[in-house]
C-alpha cells in the first residue's frame, strides 16, 4: 500500500516537472551539438505573400551559410507587434525582428534592440544603399527594407472628362479637381477622405506642405524656429482647403472611412482621387472594375510654395539585444539588406526601394511608379522629412488626432480649436521629454 | 432513517481519514492543475493589478513609479468618462432585451417537430461558431453608406431616400453595432432556452391545454416559470459577455465617430494600443469590480425568486 502511494506521488510530480518543462522556453539557446545555430525570425507586417517572398530568402540565406538554420515566425498582423514586445520583454526566441519606424523607439528605450551601427561599419553592402535607407539604418537599431510614400492616385479619364489636361500637383488644384468631378446622384465622388483610422497622416502632409519652407526636415512636427507646424498661421490655410474637400468632394460617410473603405471608393471606380502609399499599386492594379488606362499616379500634392514635404515611413531588420548569436544575426540583416534581396524585396513588396541602383530598373520607371521617380529626382520640391514617429506617445497621438478630426467633421469642433489642441498637445510633450 | 443517519455517521470518519492518509497523492495528482491556473490566471490578474497603481507604459518603461489611484482619477475625470459609461449601459441592455426575445420565439419556434428542424436548428447556432471580430467586419462592409447591402435594401424597399451614413453618425452607428451584436447573441438565447424548454413535461402543457388554459397562459404559467432558473443564469452570463464584448464595436467604429460609440472594453483597448497598461488596467479592475457587484445582487434577487 505504501508503495503503491509512493509510485503515484512520483507518478504526479513527474507529470507536473514535465508539464512545467514544456512551459518553459529553451532560455534562447538554440545551438545543437554539433555547433549548428538556428536563428529565430519574426516578422510583424504578416501576409501570405510576404511570408513566403521571405521564406524564399531565408532559403537561399540558407543554401549559403551552411551550420544556419532560420525559423520564420509569422504572427498574425493586428498582434504581431505585440507578440514582439512580449518576446523581447522575455528575452527568448527571438534573434532577428522586423522593427518599424513606429517602434523603434520603444524598443530601443527599453533597451531589446541591439545596435548594429559597429557591425555595418565594415558592411559592403552600405555603399549600395540610397541616403534615405543610409540616414535611417545609421540609427544602428535597423536596416530598412523600404519606404512607403504618399502619392495621389487618379482616375485618368475622369480627370479628362471633367475638362482638366493634367492631374492637380496642388492642394488646392485637388479641391478644384475634385469638387469638379463629384457627382452624388451617380455615385461618384471626388475624393477618397480619410476620415476613420489614420485620418491624422493625411491632415498633417497637407499642413507640412504648407510650411515646408520653414519645416524642420529632422523633425517635420516644428518648425525650424522650434514651434510647432499646428501653431503657423498657414496651418490654418492647409485646414481651410483641407475639410473643403469633405465637404465638396467626398460622401458624409467619410468621416469613418478607413484605408479598406478609400482603396475600396478608388478600385470600385467611384473615387476620382486617392492619397495613398505605394503598396495600393497591386492591389489596383488587381481591380476588375477600372483597366489600367483609366488610372494612374502623380506626385505628392505641393502647398503654397510649391513644395511638398514627403513623410517616409520605414520599417526594417534588427537584432534582439538578448539573441545568443548576433554574429549570425547580422549576417542575415546584411544578406537581407544587399542588392539582390533587397530589391526582390521591395518590387515584391510595392515599396520604394533602399537600393539606389534599382531606380535604373524599368520596374520603377514606368506605369504608376514613375510618380515616385519624379519625386526621388526633384528632392527640393518634394522634400524628405522625418515625423517623430518613435516616441513614446506616438499611439497617443494619433488617437487624439483621429478623434478631433472626426469632431470637426461632426461640427462638435472648429479648425482653430484643433489646431491649438495639437500645438499645446505637441509644446507639452516636446518639454517634458527634454 | 435513524439507520441511514448512522451509516452517515460511521461513513463520516472514514472518509476524512482517506482524505489525509492520501492528501500528499492528491496534492501530488491537483499540483499541476494548481500550477497552471497559478501561473496562466491569477499571477497575471495580479500583475494587471499592480499596474494600475503604477505609471506604467510599454513604450517607455525606463520607468515605472508608484503612482496610487491616480490612473483611477485619471479614468473616472476623463471628459469621455459618462459618454463610455452611457454607451456600456446601452450596449449591455441594446443587445440583451432583443437578443433574449427574439432567442425566446426561436426556441419556441424550434421546439415542435417539423421536417428538417435539425437543418434550422443547425442554420440559427450557426453565428455563435463564427469569431465576434469576423463579424464586426462583415457588419462594417453591410453598413457601409456607398457600398453596403444595408441602404441598398432600404432603398429599395422605399424606406429611405437617400444613403444613411450609419457609421459616420454617433447614433446611427451606436444602432449599427447593436444590430450586429444582437444578430450574433440572438443564438446563445435560443441554445440555451431550447434546451431548457425541452425539460418542460408535455404532459404537464396537455393537462393545461385540456383544463382550457391557452397558450398564452400556458406559456407565462407554466413554461416561463419552469425554465426560469436557466433564464435567470443565461441573462446574468449575456450580461457579463456583452459587457465584456468589444470584437464587434472595436472590428466596425473602433469606438468612432470622435468616441462616441466607446464601451468601456473598447475605451481599455485604446488605452493598451497607446501602451498605457496603467490606465488600462484600472478601467480592467473597475470592470472588475462592476461586474463582481451586479452579481453579487444579480444572484441574491435569483435566490429570492427561486425561493418564491
Amino acid at each position: 500500500m505504501k508503495r503503491n502511494r509512493v509510485i503515484l506521488t512520483a507518478s504526479a510530480a513527474t507529470a507536473t516537472l514535465l508539464a512545467l518543462t514544456a512551459c518553459s522556453g529553451d532560455g534562447g539557446d538554440s545551438g545543437d551539438a554539433a555547433g549548428d545555430v538556428t536563428l529565430q525570425v519574426v516578422e510583424s507586417l504578416t501576409n501570405p505573400a510576404r511570408t513566403e517572398l521571405i521564406r524564399s530568402q531565408l532559403d537561399a540565406f540558407e543554401k549559403e551559410n551552411p551550420g544556419i538554420t532560420v525559423e520564420l515566425v509569422s504572427p498574425p498582423t493586428d498582434q504581431a507587434d505585440q507578440k514582439i514586445q512580449q518576446m523581447l520583454q522575455s528575452g527568448t526566441g527571438i534573434d532577428v525582428l522586423e522593427v518599424r519606424d513606429l517602434t523603434v523607439g520603444p524598443f530601443s528605450n527599453n533597451d531589446w534592440l541591439y545596435d548594429m551601427s559597429d557591425d555595418l561599419a565594415d558592411w559592403k553592402g552600405w555603399d549600395a544603399l540610397t541616403d534615405n535607407a543610409k540616414a535611417v539604418a545609421e540609427g544602428g537599431y535597423f536596416v530598412p527594407y523600404g519606404f512607403y510614400g504618399l502619392s495621389l492616385f487618379y482616375r485618368t479619364d475622369l480627370v479628362e472628362k471633367a475638362g482638366f489636361d493634367a492631374p492637380p500637383t496642388s492642394w488646392e488644384e485637388l479641391l478644384e479637381q475634385a469638387s469638379a468631378i463629384q457627382d452624388p446622384s451617380h455615385n461618384t465622388y471626388g475624393y477618397a477622405f480619410r476620415g476613420g483610422a489614420n485620418a491624422n497622416g493625411n491632415v498633417v502632409a497637407a499642413i507640412e506642405a504648407y510650411v515646408a519652407d520653414d519645416l524642420d526636415v529632422t523633425d517635420a512636427f516644428k518648425l525650424e524656429d522650434g514651434s510647432t507646424i499646428f501653431s503657423a498661421p498657414e496651418a490654418e490655410d492647409a485646414l481651410d482647403v483641407y475639410f473643403q474637400l469633405f465637404e465638396k468632394a467626398a460622401p458624409p460617410s467619410a468621416v469613418s472611412w478607413g484605408y479598406p473603405e478609400m482603396v475600396e471608393g478608388f478600385t470600385n471606380g467611384s473615387t476620382a482621387f486617392l492619397l495613398q502609399d505605394p503598396e495600393v499599386i497591386a492591389t489596383v492594379q488587381q481591380s476588375t472594375t477600372i483597366t489600367e488606362d483609366q488610372w494612374s499616379t502623380a506626385p505628392l500634392l505641393t502647398g503654397p510654395s510649391g513644395k511638398a514635404a514627403q513623410p517616409l515611413a520605414t520599417a526594417g531588420w534588427g537584432i534582439a539585444q538578448s539573441s545568443e548569436h548576433k554574429e549570425e544575426a547580422v549576417k542575415l540583416v546584411e544578406f537581407l539588406s544587399g542588392e539582390g534581396p533587397a530589391t526582390e524585396f521591395a518590387q515584391g513588396n510595392s515599396l520604394v526601394p533602399i537600393i539606389a541602383s534599382a531606380a535604373d530598373d524599368d520596374f520603377y520607371k514606368e506605369g504608376p511608379w514613375s510618380s515616385y521617380v519624379t519625386m526621388t529626382e526633384n528632392p527640393d520640391t518634394y522634400i524628405n522629412v522625418t515625423q517623430p514617429r518613435g516616441v513614446s506617445w506616438w499611439t497617443e497621438w494619433m488617437q487624439k488626432a483621429d478623434s478631433e478630426i472626426q469632431q470637426v467633421l461632426l461640427g462638435s469642433m472648429t479648425q482653430t480649436e484643433l489646431l491649438e489642441s495639437w500645438d499645446t498637445f505637441w509644446t507639452e510633450k516636446y518639454a517634458s521629454a527634454e | 432513517m435513524s439507520g441511514l443517519s448512522h451509516g452517515a455517521r460511521a461513513a463520516a470518519p472514514r472518509r476524512r481519514s482517506f482524505a489525509r492518509r492520501h492528501a500528499l497523492t492528491i496534492l501530488a495528482f491537483l499540483a499541476p492543475a494548481i500550477v497552471f491556473v497559478c501561473w496562466f490566471t491569477y499571477w497575471p490578474m495580479l500583475q494587471g493589478a499592480r499596474m494600475a497603481f503604477h505609471d506604467w507604459n510599454l513604450w517607455d518603461l525606463t520607468s515605472t513609479p508608484w503612482v496610487g489611484f491616480q490612473n483611477f482619477a485619471t479614468v473616472l475625470g476623463d471628459p469621455v468618462f459618462p459618454v463610455v459609461a452611457g454607451n456600456t449601459i446601452l450596449w449591455v441592455v441594446g443587445s440583451l432585451v432583443p437578443q433574449l426575445l427574439i432567442g425566446f420565439l426561436i426556441a419556441l419556434a424550434l421546439r415542435r417537430r417539423f421536417r428538417f428542424r435539425g437543418v434550422y436548428q443547425a442554420l440559427v447556432f450557426f453565428p455563435w461558431a463564427v469569431s465576434g471580430f469576423l463579424i464586426g467586419m462583415l457588419f462594417r462592409w453591410m453598413f457601409n453608406a456607398e457600398f453596403g447591402v444595408v441602404n441598398d435594401l432600404l432603398m429599395k424597399a422605399g424606406l429611405i431616400n437617400a444613403p444613411l451614413p450609419w457609421l459616420a453618425d454617433p447614433k446611427l452607428a451606436m444602432i449599427a453595432v447593436i444590430v450586429a451584436n444582437v444578430w450574433y447573441g440572438v443564438t446563445f438565447f435560443a441554445i440555451m432556452i431550447l434546451a431548457a424548454l425541452q425539460s418542460v413535461p408535455d404532459e404537464v402543457l396537455e393537462a393545461a391545454s385540456i383544463d382550457g388554459a391557452g397558450k398564452a397562459r400556458q406559456l407565462f404559467s407554466i413554461i416561463i416559470p419552469y425554465i426560469a432558473t436557466t433564464l435567470l443564469l443565461t441573462v446574468l452570463l449575456r450580461v457579463i459577455w456583452i459587457f465584456n464584448f468589444p470584437d464587434i464595436i472595436w472590428a466596425m467604429t473602433r469606438g468612432g465617430p470622435a468616441g462616441q460609440t466607446h464601451i468601456i472594453t473598447t475605451w481599455m483597448i485604446e488605452y493598451t494600443q497607446q501602451g498605457n497598461y496603467g490606465l488600462a488596467s484600472a478601467i480592467g479592475l473597475a470592470v472588475m469590480a462592476i461586474l463582481f457587484v451586479f452579481c453579487a445582487f444579480y444572484l441574491m434577487a435569483m435566490r429570492r425568486v427561486s425561493r418564491t
